[in-house]
């Protein structure tokens, strides 16, 4: 390994390094709030040294890794999504929890884990990345083990995931079997010209099952409600983003080094899947009463559009999802952190009840929330409009007529249920509860700018998404 | 020239046209830097912005002294950045703006943009300037209401609209602040809306200027088909290759386009919302309802005249239009016993004057009679707002009277206003304007005496409705007991608008008497200069018989109102008379044509359809994703075996699917 | 015997015909147990008594519940106790290797000891190896 590979690593490293700084602080017993600050000081290292590598970008290191520009991109909505939670999280965990510490170890690991798979090229590489991914997750999911559903749902998410690697192995298996290589662009090598054999086709398919789990897509989205709803609410915000998102951007990068889309047949799978996931997702979510459910349901939806984006297979296509994924991820944060920030020591605010008139006793988060669902919602001037907008653009000049016209259709059915939480928001308020005062000022304070930086960006995004888009195109272009 | 000047404002095939493009476009880039206040415009419409913003989001908590600060400072403050750049401009080189790429898709995109050149500054002059000044009158006016910053953050986004309509160099821009002009207009008049009728008059003013605006827009989606662009200078500049003189699709385009105009100026047939909309706060009706928004229409076709130059059917369509609307809207405002409905009537009136002299191609004197009536109309209705509220909001002229003695400062503003309206010659701004457009009427190519009989005509009638105005108002013995006196707040600003009112004639004065043209000098570089036909009357006959028939109205006026009133209500019994008098004070009853024509049966057409036959296949398509909904929660059923057997089955459907195919 | 689909197997090789047969034991083979078990249901007899649905403990009679709870202790000593395992299992293939992979190799092994040295501070810290409390 060259120095110059060695450096391309050093975000991963610092990334890894993260987790080994809070286990020897917590082993040091230093407070939960050195700990956070710790945790965010790392995470700005590890922006920094994306920053400091980029010149050398792209650099393959053999066999395992790729580093490029389009690694870059995934990476940094997912470090951009887990800064967000961590900021959410510390005040969310001081209260809850008497053992708040280990959740950064966890938090850092499924991050590596999420980001090693946006570099992989390579089977064993992205088995790790998943694993490494799924293990902390099962843990975190589980985290605030008195409540209720936690283990309940910790133990689902175990259970399947292992079920659904499983199958990836085996699927991992009969690819190398029908091509004698694991390697992304060796195995596409070896297929070019030729027809894939039924081996390779049936390996494809159990594939599909682990990405579409991890994805919550229908048919293998059934875990994703109750994993929402049993999850602490920043520990669903990483879910519904981090996980996601590392988990796509692998997908993409196996789909075009062996030419998915060329296929026929799996075109019709993956459309049929997205077809699927956008009516099934909204469809759940019609009627749904608690949030946390409901945005479970979306999410399903929502891994629908962005899978619209992903099946011509081509450059528009990637851009679209890159933007949609960070669209979404800053949406959904800001969702979650709403969720999160009203949460309290019992129970998190799931209920809709516990939203109806937050207008007018607390217009900022209100405002948040309400600004962040018009943007799942996809109305105009916010980020989520934009980023299906151009999903439809690319899926339209490909001619997906079919997924197009259903992804249009099934928004409408959306809209409904966003706009209902929204004038959940706006109904007359029950009488005010008293004020607490909060017991971590500089944190409150921090959680708060947060989510109103988040708004922002929605806002910004939405309104001028021609910087974002050139950005991603740079990026891009470095491969 | 036209041509020229349209090169010059920077766009694409100014290689054909300019002799060295290449060097004028190096020095206009040198000389662009010179001029600071060049690279500011977007502070013009961004100021009274601010001031929106600021007014509706923290509104409720800022002190009532704050207020009017923020209100009227930013439109004082863009009207300093107006004179700025006034100073700093040179007409041969118009400065253009691009703020930011809009969006752009294929053929079609859209920059925010700003651009100024002549005709732009004459209205950002009017705008910002009245505006200011209402402004200011308006922080004492409105000072009791308990919606203070409501309205002033409503008054900055309409300034801001307003604006961005007459700096917008794209169509699609444009289209964006005139939509917003016709928002901030429905706010306005609807702001008491406590009251019914005033939430219905905004309704109906919203309504009926729908209705132009959507002709507008068609207008535009057709001028994109043509052009493949909205950007105006390319359309200008293309239309003469593109279509034939007299085109029928060019000549289409021009009719939707003065429908847009049409509705936003309340001409003929669309004017019936202007008299409803009187419902708002004066200063609301002297800013948007005088001076401003409703010549936005002018501004318009004048902003376009590339196109109707070479469709002289629509050309004659618009003359036709103004000289209607100024005769119908005349007659009106000779019965009206509301003093701001009669000042309504005169505006449609003044503003047909304006569509006259459009459709006869004195592109520069329109907009020459925008100027001066933009301030003696604003005054009027200043004057008005301020004797209403003195008067304990007693809106019928017939009981007041008597006010010469009582409010004389009202009464001096007051008269140079009626004067400048009545076009009082040789003093009056009201004159130089009017006479130029009748002069025109006759004299232009497009002219004819028929219209200029018909303007003459409605020069007499506006002489004796102002003259009646002032004197059932001013004169006579005192009927309703005046309360309290304006503040310097409101007096002021009348004062300011009283001198302008007098003294902006002269800069414009009859090309035959003398020769000062300071105003079509500075708007030659945009509008084309009026062609005028050979061998007519001799222009002193006819400016002599103008000012004759002013004087006569004016002479009849006084001995009707004053010496017999006969206009007085249900003074004069002939039933033909009382029948004539019913018919021009209900507008020559459109209001009840089109109550008849299109509500009533459209009305019906909803009674029939209450249940409504269309909405039942909505509400089946939502009944049926609920029950969609209800049959796929059941899938969600909390079951981890059930989960499973959810993933295995989805892998046997995938696996059968592939092993079929 | 010539089926159709299996004539379409001698022509394509590569073809998912020719996993038919495969696909048919599948069937066969689950088809087989389902018809057995129901078959046994319907025809077998089924007297259910108190001894017969108590468990069987291999003659011996059955006291209380098996599922006592447990110290969580001896779990976390036994998972601890696999990871160094594990870790020592990897010391193996590099003492074979020792001299043939050089510095670069041992620095590899003490970054990989030095991580799990971190490790067991945080678990010696942590009293997770502390058998009283």
């Amino acid at each position: 390994m060259s120095n110059e590979q060695l450096l391309a690593l050093l975000p991963f490293m610092v990334l890894a390094g993260a987790s080994i700084v809070v286990i020897l602080m917590i082993a040091a017993r230093l407070s939960h709030t050195a700990i956070q600050v710790a945790g965010f000081l790392m995470l700005c290292f590890t922006v920094l040294a994306m920053g400091y590598v980029r010149d050398i970008l792209p650099q393959e290191i053999l066999p395992l890794f790729i580093i490029d520009g389009f690694a870059a991109l995934y990476t940094g909505v997912i470090i951009f999504s887990v800064g967000v939670v961590g900021l959410l999280s510390y005040i969310y965990f001081e209260e809850r929890e008497e053992n708040p510490k280990e959740y950064y170890i966890l938090l850092f690991l499924a991050t590596l884990g999420a980001a090693v798979l946006t570099i992989s090229r390579h089977f064993v590489s992205l088995f790790l990345g998943l694993e490494i991914l799924s293990v902390s997750l099962y843990a975190l999911i589980a985290y605030l083990r008195n409540r209720n559903n936690a283990i309940e749902s910790g133990l689902k998410y175990l259970i399947l995931a292992a079920l659904t690697s499983a199958f990836l192995l085996l699927g991992m298996a009969l690819f190398y079997m029908e091509t004698g290589s694991m390697e992304f662009n060796a195995i596409g090598q070896k297929l070019a010209g030729s027809d894939p054999g039924v081996l390779f086709k049936l390996g494809l398919a159990l594939m599909v099952v682990a990405i579409g789990f991890k994805l919550a897509l229908v048919p293998f989205h059934l875990w994703a409600a109750d994993v929402y709803q049993g999850a602490p609410a920043p520990v669903t915000a990483f879910i519904a983003t981090a996980s996601k998102v590392g988990v796509f951007a692998v997908l993409m990068r196996f789909s075009l080094a062996v030419n998915l889309q060329q296929s026929e047949f799996l075109l019709n799978v993956f459309s049929g899947i997205a077809i699927a996931s956008m009516i099934l997702g909204n469809i759940l979510a019609l009627r749904q009463q608690n949030i946390k459910r409901l945005l479970a349901y979306s999410s399903i939806a929502h891994l629908g559009y962005l899978i619209v984006a992903f099946l011509p297979g081509t450059r528009e296509g990637i851009e679209a999802s890159v933007f949609y994924l960070f669209a979404y991820a800053i949406t959904i944060l800001s969702a979650f952190g709403i969720v999160t920030i009203l949460s309290t020591r019992m129970k998190d605010a799931e209920d809709l009840s516990v939203y109806r008139g937050l207008f007018w006793r607390k217009p900022l988060l209100a405002a948040v929330l309400a600004v962040s669902l018009f943007s799942l919602a996809g109305i105009p001037l916010t980020a989520g409009f934009f980023a299906k907008f151009i999903v439809l653009l690319t899926g339209a000049n490909y001619n997906l007529w079919l997924p197009v016209i259903v992804l249009v259709l099934t928004s409408v059915i959306g809209l409904y249920y966003y706009l209902r939480i929204i004038s959940t928001l706006f109904a007359s308020a029950p009488a005010a509860e008293p004020r607490h005062k909060p017991l971590h000022p500089f944190f409150h304070f921090v959680t708060y700018a947060t989510l109103f930086v988040l708004m922002v960006m929605i806002c910004v995004l939405g309104v001028f998404p021609g910087p974002a888009i050139e950005g991603i195109r740079q990026f891009l272009m470095i491969r | 020239m036209l041509r020229r000047s349209l090169a010059s404002l920077g766009m694409t095939n100014t290689s054909s046209r300019h002799p060295e493009p290449s060097e004028a476009s190096v020095r206009d880039r040198r000389r662009i830097k010179e001029r600071i206040m060049e690279n500011y415009l977007y502070l013009i419409p961004a100021l009274p912005l601010a001031g929106f913003l600021i007014l509706s989001l923290l509104g409720k908590n800022l002190s009532k002294n704050l207020i009017p600060v923020i209100g009227a400072g930013s439109v004082i403050g863009s009207a300093i950045a107006v004179i700025l750049l006034a100073i700093q401009y040179d007409p041969e080189n118009p400065v253009r703006q691009i703020l930011w790429q809009w969006f752009s898709s294929e053929d079609l995109s859209v920059a925010i943009s700003l651009s100024v050149d002549a005709l732009t500054i004459v209205f950002l002059f009017v705008i910002t300037f009245v505006g200011a000044l209402i402004h200011i009158y308006s922080a004492a006016f409105m000072r009791e209401d308990r919606d203070y910053a409501r309205f002033f953050a409503s008054m900055n986004l309409f300034i801001c609209s307003m604006l961005l309509l007459v700096m917008a160099d794209n169509l699609v821009l444009l289209y964006l602040g005139w939509e917003g002009v016709g928002l901030c207009s429905y706010l306005l008049i609807g702001f008491w809306y406590e009251k019914p009728e005033n939430s219905r008059a905004a309704n109906k003013a919203f309504t009926i200027t729908r209705i132009g605006d959507t002709a507008m827009l068609i207008g535009l989606f057709m001028l994109f088909q043509e052009f493949r662009t909205l950007y105006i200078p390319d359309i200008l500049n293309n239309v003469s290759q593109h279509f034939e003189s007299g085109s029928a699709t060019l000549t289409t385009i021009a009719l939707l386009l003065v429908g847009g105009a049409v509705g936003k100026s309340a001409q003929l047939p669309l004017q019936s919302w202007l008299p409803d909309a009187m419902a708002g706060p004066s200063p609301v009706s002297a800013l948007i309802h005088a001076a401003t928004m409703v010549t936005a229409g002018v501004y318009l076709i004048a902003r376009m005249h590339g196109i109707f130059v070479l469709s002289p059917e629509a050309m004659a369509i618009v003359a036709i239009i103004g000289a209607i609307t100024l005769i119908i809207a005349g007659c009106s405002a000779l019965v009206q016993t509301d003093i701001k409905r009669i000042l309504a009537y005169s505006t449609i009136s003044q503003i047909g004057y304006m569509f006259l002299a459009l459709g006869v191609g004195a592109w520069s004197a329109a907009i020459f009679h925008f100027f001066t009536h933009a301030f003696f109309k604003a005054l009027l209705f200043l004057a008005a707002g301020a004797i209403i509220e003195s008067l304990h909001h007693e809106h019928s002229i017939f009981k007041m009277g008597g006010l010469r003695k009582k409010m004389p400062l009202i009464f001096y503003t007051f008269l140079a206003g009626a004067a400048s309206l009545a076009a009082l010659p040789f003093i009056t701004s009201g004159f130089f304007s009017k006479e130029q457009i009748l002069g025109y009427s006759f004299g232009a190519v497009n002219g004819n005496p028929i219209l200029w009989v018909v303007g003459i005509t409605g020069a007499f009638i506006t002489a004796i409705y102002t003259t009646r105005l002032m004197v059932v108002v001013f004169w006579g013995e005192e009927k309703t007991h005046v309360s309290h006196l304006p503040g310097p707040a409101m007096t002021l600003p009348l004062v300011v608008l009283a001198i302008l009112s007098i003294a902006v004639g002269f800069i414009e004065w009859p090309h035959n008497l003398m020769h000062v043209a300071v105003f079509s000098d500075y708007v030659q570089n945009v509008l084309p200069a009026t062609v005028e036909r050979e061998n007519i009357a001799p222009p002193l006959v006819l400016q002599g018989i103008a000012i004759f028939m002013t004087l006569f109205g004016i002479y009849v006026g006084y001995m009707n109102c004053y010496r017999k009133p006969i206009w007085k209500a249900n003074n004069y019994q002939t039933p033909l008379f009382q029948s004539l008098r019913n018919f021009w004070f209900k507008g020559w009853l459109f209001d009840d044509l089109y109550n008849n024509v299109f509500v009533k049966p459209f009305l019906f057409i909803t009674t029939v359809n209450r249940k409504d036959i269309i909405d039942k296949i909505y509400t089946g398509i939502s009944n049926g994703a609920s029950q969609l909904h209800r049959m796929f929660s059941v899938s969600q059923n909390g079951s981890l075996r059930w989960y499973i057997g959810g993933v295995l089955a989805g892998i046997l459907i995938i696996v059968t699917i592939q092993m079929i195919v | 015997m010539h089926i159709y689909l299996l004539q379409a197997v001698t022509q394509n090789p590569d073809s998912s015909y020719w996993y038919l047969p495969v696909g048919l034991q599948l069937l066969f083979a689950i088809a087989f147990v389902g018809l057995m078990m129901g078959v046994t249901h319907l025809l077998g007899p089924s007297r259910k008594t108190a001894d017969k649905l108590s468990n069987f403990e291999s003659g011996i009679e059955s006291v209380g519940n098996a599922r006592q709870p447990m110290a969580v202790k001896y779990f976390l000593v036994a998972i601890l106790f696999v990871l160094f395992d594990v870790e020592v299992i990897f010391f193996y293939p590099y003492a074979v290797n020792f001299k043939s992979l050089g510095w670069e190799g041992f620095l590899a092994v003490m970054m990989f000891v030095g991580f799990f040295l971190c490790g067991f501070i945080y678990i010696i810290k942590k009293g997770a190896l502390k058998w009283e409390d």
